[in-house]
C-alpha cells in the first residue's frame, strides 16, 4: 500500500517535473525573438486559447489602475519638478565644464525629457512593490502561458493541437538535441543556398545551351521547341522552384545532351568518386598521423626536418602533374600498374588514390605536428610528467587525444576539397566519376547536370561536416560545457 | 657579473652546434646539393642505350665537386664549434671557394657561401646578397638566348644595362659588408638609396626593399613603431628556407619583367615546323613542342600569367573577405550572423567545383578564371579576419579610440584592421601557391587560360599527350609550378614564424 502510494507520488512528481521543465524552457525561449516567433507559429491553436484566458484575467487585473494611482501620487508630491531641477543643474555644470554654449530652452527640454523617463520608471517600480506586497504579480501573456503550462491538465488537453510546439520546446530543453537540431537546420539552409546560388549563376549565363547542342544551323522554332521541352522558357522563379524540388526529390529531369536521367547518372557516377576519396582519406590518415606525432616528439631533429620538407613538397605538387609522372614511371616505364582506371582491376585504383591523397597527407601531417607540439607544451602535460608517468603514457594518454581535435576538423574540411579536387585526378586517370562528369557537362552548359553534380557533392560535404560537429558535441568536453552554458 | 658571463660563454660553447645558423644551413645545403647531384647523375646516364650524355655529366661533376667541398666545410664547422665554440676565420675563408659555385647556378651553395663569409650578418647584408644573386641569375637565364638563331632587338642594350646594374649592386654589397654598425647612419646611404630604388624597375624587389630602407633608415632610427617590422625583417633574413623561397618568387617576377626586353615572344607562340619535338639542346634549352615552339621561352612567358593570376586571385578575396570579416567581427550580432551564414553557402562548395560552375556560366578566359578562383576563397579570408577582429576589438586601444570619439569606420580601418593583418598576410602567402596550382589545373582541364597563351597548365596539357615519347614536355613545366608553389609555401612558413600570429 505504502509502496503504491510512493509510486503514485513519484509519478505525480515526475509529471509536475515535466510540466515544470516545459514551462521553464518556455520562459527561456521567450528571450530570443526568433524562437518566440517560431513558437507562436507552431502553437497557434494553443496560443489562441491562452490569449482568451489572458484577456479574461486581465479584465480583473488591478495593475493599470494601480499605475494610474501611483503616478498621480508622485505628481502631487512634486517629484517631477525636483527631478527637472536636478537634471538642469547637472546639464549646466557639464556645459560650464566643457565650455559649451547651448540654448537655454534646449537644456530645459532635455531636462524635462529625462525627468519624464525617470518618473515613468519610478511609477512602474512603485506599482510592482505594491503588487508584491499584496502577493500578486502583473499579468502578462507570457506569465499566463507559463502558469497554464505548469498545470498538467492544461498540458494534456492541449497536447494534440500544440504538438509541434511542445516538440520544439522539448528539443530546446536538451542541449544536445538543441545543438543537433540547430546544426541540421543550418545544413538544410546551406544546401538550399548552394542550390539557389549555383542555379542562379547558370541561369544568368550568357550562353545558350540550345544553340550549342542543336548547332549553328538550328532554326528559331527548333530552339524554341528545345527551350520548351526543358522548361527553359519558364520564368526564373518557376525554374528555380523546379530545380529545388528536383534536388530534394532526386528527380532532376533529363540532361540536355544524351537525354539521360540526371539523377540516375549522378547516382551511377557518385560511388566511384566516393570510394576513391575514402581510400585516399584512409591512406592519408594512416600515413600522416604517425608522421606528425613522430615529428612533434622530436622537434627540429633531422627526421622532423625531412618529414616536413617532404610534406611541403607534397603540398606543392599539382595533382595532375603527379598523376602524369606516376603514369610515366609506373605504367609506361616500369609497367607495374595500369595507366587508366578499370573497375574490374583493383590495382588500377592505387595510383589515383595516392595522387588524390598526397595533398591531404601533407596537410594532416603538418597539422598533427603543430597541434601535438602545442599540446605538449601545456601545463597538464607537465603535471602528468610530474606525476611520474613515462614519456609514452604522457604522449598517448594525455597529448595525442587532445591534439587530434583540430586535426579531425581539418580532415572534415579537407574531405570537401578532395571531393571537388577529384575532378582533376579523375580526368588524368580517365575515371568516370562525378568530377569528370561535371567537367564534361560544363562545355554545353548542361544546367541540370552541373547543378545536380555540384549540389549533391555539397550535400555530401555538409553531411560529413555535420557528422563531425555532432561527434564533437559528444566527445569534446569543452564544447559540451559551452553548449550547456548557452 | 663575471661568473654570469663565463657561464654564458660555456653555455654558448655547449650549445654552439644548435645555436649556429651556419651549421644548420651547412647541413641543409649539402643535403640539397647532394640530391641535385644525384638527379644530374641519373639524368646523365641513358639507361636504354647504356651511354653517358657528356654535357649533363659535366654538370654532374661540377655539382659533385661543390657538394664534396660543402661536406668538408660542414664537417670543419662542426669541429670548430665543438672545440672552440665559434667558427675559425680559416674555415670562413673556405666560403670564397664555394662562391664559385654561382657559375654552376647552384643557388643553395652560393647563398651558404655568402652567409659563411660574413661573421655578423645584418638583414641589409642578406638582402643585398640576394639582390645581387637575382640580378646575376636574370642575366644568366637571359644569356641563354645568345644560342638562338636570332634575338629580340632590345636584347643587347638590355643586357648591357643589366650588367651595369649588377656591377652597381656588387659595389653596394661591398659597401654594406664593410659598413661598421654604429650609432650614426652612414652618409652615403641616402645617395645610393635612390639609384638602388631605380634598379628595382627590373623587377628586382630586393633592391626596392633595400633602397627604401637606406632612404628611410635615418628617419626610422629610434622610431619605436618601426622596431617591430625591423624584427620581422631580421627573422625572415635569418631563415634560409624562406629567403630561398623569396629568392625564387622575386626571380620569377624579375624574369617576367625582363623577358619583355630580352626574350622574343615569337619563339614562344609562333609555329616553327622545321624544329618539331626537338630534344633539349643549347639552342632550345628545354626542347621544343609539337609546333616547334621553344619550351624554355614558353615557360618563361608562362611565369607572368601564373604570377598575375595567382596574385590577383589572392588579392581580390583578401580585400573583399577582409572587409566582410572585419565588419562582421566588429559589429557582431545580427550583421555577423547574416554575413557569415551567406558565406557559409560559398564555403560549402569545393573551390574547384565552384570555379568550374562560374567558368561554365561565363566562358573560359583569364578574367573569369581570376573571378572564379577569387569567389571561392572569400569565406576563408573572411573567417580569418573575423576571428582576429573579434579578439582585437576587445583591446584597450580600441576602447580608448572610442572614448576619444572616433567613428566606427575609422576605428575599424585605423585601429582594428591594421592590428589583425598578420594572420591574413600569412594566410595569403600560403594560399597563393594553392591559387597557382588551381590555375594550372583548370588550364589543364581546358577551363582556364585561353589555350593559345603559353601558361604552365596549357604547356603541360600539350606535354601530357606526348608523355610516352617526349616526357620532358610534361616534366619541365610541372617542375616550374612546383618550384613556385614550394617557394610561396616556404615564404609563408617563414612569415608565420616571424609574425607569430595566433592562427586557428
Amino acid at each position: 500500500m505504502e509502496a503504491a502510494n510512493a509510486a503514485e507520488v513519484r509519478g505525480a512528481h515526475k509529471e509536475a517535473n515535466f510540466s515544470d521543465m516545459i514551462s521553464r524552457t518556455y520562459a527561456k525561449m521567450q528571450l530570443h525573438p526568433s524562437y518566440k516567433w517560431v513558437l507562436f507559429i507552431l502553437g497557434l491553436p494553443v496560443q489562441l486559447i491562452v490569449f482568451l484566458i489572458y484577456l479574461n484575467k486581465k479584465k480583473r487585473d488591478a495593475y493599470s489602475s494601480l499605475v494610474e494611482k501611483s503616478r498621480k501620487e508622485l505628481l502631487e508630491s512634486g517629484f517631477k519638478e525636483e527631478l527637472t531641477l536636478e537634471y538642469r543643474n547637472q546639464l549646466q555644470c557639464k556645459q560650464a565644464f566643457f565650455d559649451q554654449k547651448v540654448d537655454e530652452a534646449e537644456t530645459i527640454q532635455l531636462a524635462e525629457k529625462w525627468a519624464e523617463e525617470q518618473l515613468q520608471k519610478t511609477v512602474i517600480e512603485k506599482t510592482e512593490t505594491i503588487l508584491e506586497n499584496y502577493g500578486q504579480k502583473r499579468i502578462t501573456f507570457e506569465s499566463t502561458f507559463q502558469a497554464l503550462l505548469l498545470n498538467p491538465l492544461f498540458l494534456l488537453l492541449t497536447f494534440i493541437p500544440g504538438l509541434p510546439m511542445y516538440i520544439f520546446i522539448l528539443l530546446y530543453s536538451n542541449p544536445y538535441l538543441k545543438y543537433i537540431f540547430e546544426r541540421l537546420i543550418m545544413s538544410i539552409f546551406v544546401i538550399i543556398g548552394v542550390a539557389f546560388f549555383v542555379f542562379t549563376i547558370l541561369y544568368i549565363s550568357p550562353f545558350n545551351p540550345a544553340a550549342n547542342i542543336l548547332g549553328e544551323t538550328a532554326t528559331k522554332e527548333q530552339i524554341a521547341a528545345f527551350n520548351h521541352l526543358y522548361g527553359l522558357d519558364q520564368p526564373y522563379l518557376t525554374q528555380l522552384w523546379n530545380a529545388l524540388k528536383g534536388i530534394f526529390t532526386f528527380d532532376l529531369g533529363s540532361s540536355f545532351s544524351g537525354n539521360e536521367e540526371v539523377a540516375a547518372s549522378i547516382a551511377r557516377k557518385f560511388p566511384i568518386t566516393l570510394i576513391l576519396t575514402l581510400i585516399a582519406l584512409i591512406m592519408a590518415i594512416v600515413i600522416a598521423i604517425p608522421i606528425g606525432i613522430i615529428s612533434a616528439t622530436k622537434p627540429n631533429s633531422f627526421l622532423d626536418y625531412t618529414f616536413m620538407f617532404i610534406a611541403l613538397i607534397g603540398l606543392s605538387i599539382p595533382n595532375f602533374w603527379q598523376g602524369l609522372i606516376f603514369i610515366l614511371n609506373f605504367s609506361i616505364k616500369l609497367q607495374w600498374l595500369p595507366a587508366t582506371f578499370n573497375p574490374e582491376n583493383w590495382l588500377s585504383i592505387i595510383m589515383p588514390a595516392v595522387v588524390l591523397g598526397t595533398g591531404l597527407t601533407a596537410s594532416i601531417a603538418r597539422m598533427t605536428r603543430s597541434a601535438t607540439l602545442e599540446v605538449i607544451n601545456e601545463d597538464y602535460i607537465i603535471t602528468a610528467k610530474a606525476k611520474g608517468l613515462n614519456q609514452r603514457q604522457v604522449l598517448w594518454k594525455h597529448a595525442v587525444g587532445n591534439a587530434m581535435i583540430p586535426v579531425i576538423t581539418v580532415i572534415g574540411l579537407m574531405f570537401g576539397g578532395m571531393l571537388g579536387g577529384a575532378a582533376v585526378t579523375e580526368k588524368v586517370f580517365n575515371i568516370s566519376g562525378i568530377g569528370s562528369y561535371i567537367v564534361d557537362k560544363q562545355f554545353i552548359p548542361d544546367i541540370p547536370s552541373i547543378m545536380g553534380g555540384v549540389v549533391y557533392v555539397a550535400i555530401t560535404i555538409s553531411l560529413v561536416n555535420l557528422f563531425i560537429d555532432i561527434l564533437y558535441a559528444f566527445f569534446d568536453p569543452r564544447i559540451r560545457s559551452k553548449m550547456k552554458q548557452s | 657579473m663575471s661568473t654570469i658571463l663565463k657561464e654564458n660563454e660555456s653555455f654558448y660553447k655547449r650549445h654552439a652546434l644548435k645555436l649556429s645558423p651556419e651549421y644548420t644551413q651547412g647541413s641543409f645545403t649539402w643535403i640539397t646539393t647532394l640530391a641535385l647531384t644525384v638527379v644530374f647523375l641519373l639524368s646523365s646516364i641513358d639507361f636504354s642505350e647504356k651511354a653517358v650524355k657528356p654535357s649533363v655529366f659535366g654538370v654532374f661533376t661540377a655539382y659533385a665537386l661543390f657538394t664534396l667541398i660543402q661536406m668538408i666545410i660542414t664537417l670543419k664547422i662542426k669541429q670548430d664549434l665543438k672545440k672552440l665554440g665559434f667558427i675559425r676565420q680559416s674555415t670562413r675563408m673556405l666560403g670564397y671557394i664555394q662562391l664559385l659555385s654561382i657559375f654552376t647556378g647552384n643557388i643553395f651553395v652560393t647563398a651558404f657561401a655568402f652567409q659563411l663569409i660574413k661573421k655578423k650578418k645584418t638583414p641589409e647584408y642578406v638582402f643585398a646578397v640576394y639582390m645581387l644573386l637575382i640580378q646575376f641569375f636574370v642575366i644568366a637565364v637571359s644569356a641563354l638566348n645568345l644560342f638562338k638563331p636570332y634575338v629580340s632587338d632590345t636584347f643587347l642594350p638590355a643586357m648591357f644595362v643589366f650588367l651595369i646594374i649588377a656591377l652597381f649592386q656588387l659595389a653596394v654589397l661591398f659597401l654594406i659588408a664593410k659598413e661598421k654598425k654604429g650609432a650614426k647612419v652612414a652618409g652615403w646611404k641616402p645617395f645610393i638609396g635612390i639609384p638602388l630604388l631605380l634598379t628595382a624597375l627590373t623587377g628586382n624587389l630586393f633592391a626596392l626593399v633595400l633602397g627604401w630602407n637606406m632612404l628611410m633608415e635615418k628617419r626610422n632610427r629610434n622610431n619605436p613603431s618601426t622596431g617591430k617590422w625591423y624584427k620581422v625583417w631580421e627573422k625572415i633574413a635569418s631563415n634560409t628556407t624562406s629567403m630561398l623561397g623569396l629568392f625564387f618568387i622575386i626571380f620569377v617576377f624579375a624574369i617576367s619583367v625582363c623577358s619583355y626586353l630580352t626574350f622574343d615572344y615569337g619563339m614562344a607562340i609562333e609555329n616553327n615546323y622545321s624544329a618539331i619535338l626537338q630534344a633539349p639542346s643549347l639552342v632550345y634549352p628545354l626542347g621544343t613542342d609539337n609546333f616547334g615552339r621553344d619550351l624554355f621561352s614558353r615557360i618563361v612567358f608562362g611565369a607572368r600569367i601564373s604570377l598575375i593570376v595567382g596574385l590577383l586571385s589572392t588579392a581580390i578575396p583578401f580585400i573583399i573577405g577582409g572587409i566582410l570579416g572585419a565588419i562582421s567581427g566588429y559589429y557582431g550580432q545580427r550583421t555577423d550572423n547574416i554575413i557569415m551564414r551567406v558565406l557559409d553557402i560559398l564555403y560549402a562548395i569545393p573551390g574547384i567545383l565552384l570555379a568550374i560552375v562560374i567558368i561554365a556560366a561565363f566562358g573560359s578566359n583569364t578574367m573569369t578564371l581570376v573571378i572564379a578562383l577569387s569567389v571561392g576563397s572569400i569565406p576563408t579570408y573572411a573567417r580569418t579576419m573575423r576571428a582576429n577582429v573579434l579578439m582585437v576589438s576587445n583591446y584597450e586601444y580600441v576602447d580608448s579610440a572610442r572614448a576619444l570619439g572616433a567613428s566606427n569606420l575609422s576605428i575599424i580601418f585605423k585601429q582594428v584592421v591594421p592590428n589583425s593583418l598578420a594572420p591574413m598576410i600569412v594566410k595569403a602567402t600560403l594560399t597563393i601557391g594553392g591559387a597557382v596550382i588551381a590555375t594550372s589545373s583548370l588550364s589543364y582541364l581546358g577551363l582556364g587560360v585561353e589555350p593559345h597563351i603559353p601558361e604552365w597548365g596549357n604547356i603541360l596539357k600539350i606535354g601530357s599527350t606526348y608523355l610516352e615519347s617526349h616526357s620532358y614536355l610534361a616534366i619541365y613545366p610541372g617542375l616550374a609550378i612546383i618550384a613556385l608553389v614550394l617557394s610561396f609555401n616556404f615564404l609563408g612558413d617563414g612569415l608565420r614564424d616571424a609574425l607569430d600570429p595566433k592562427l586557428d
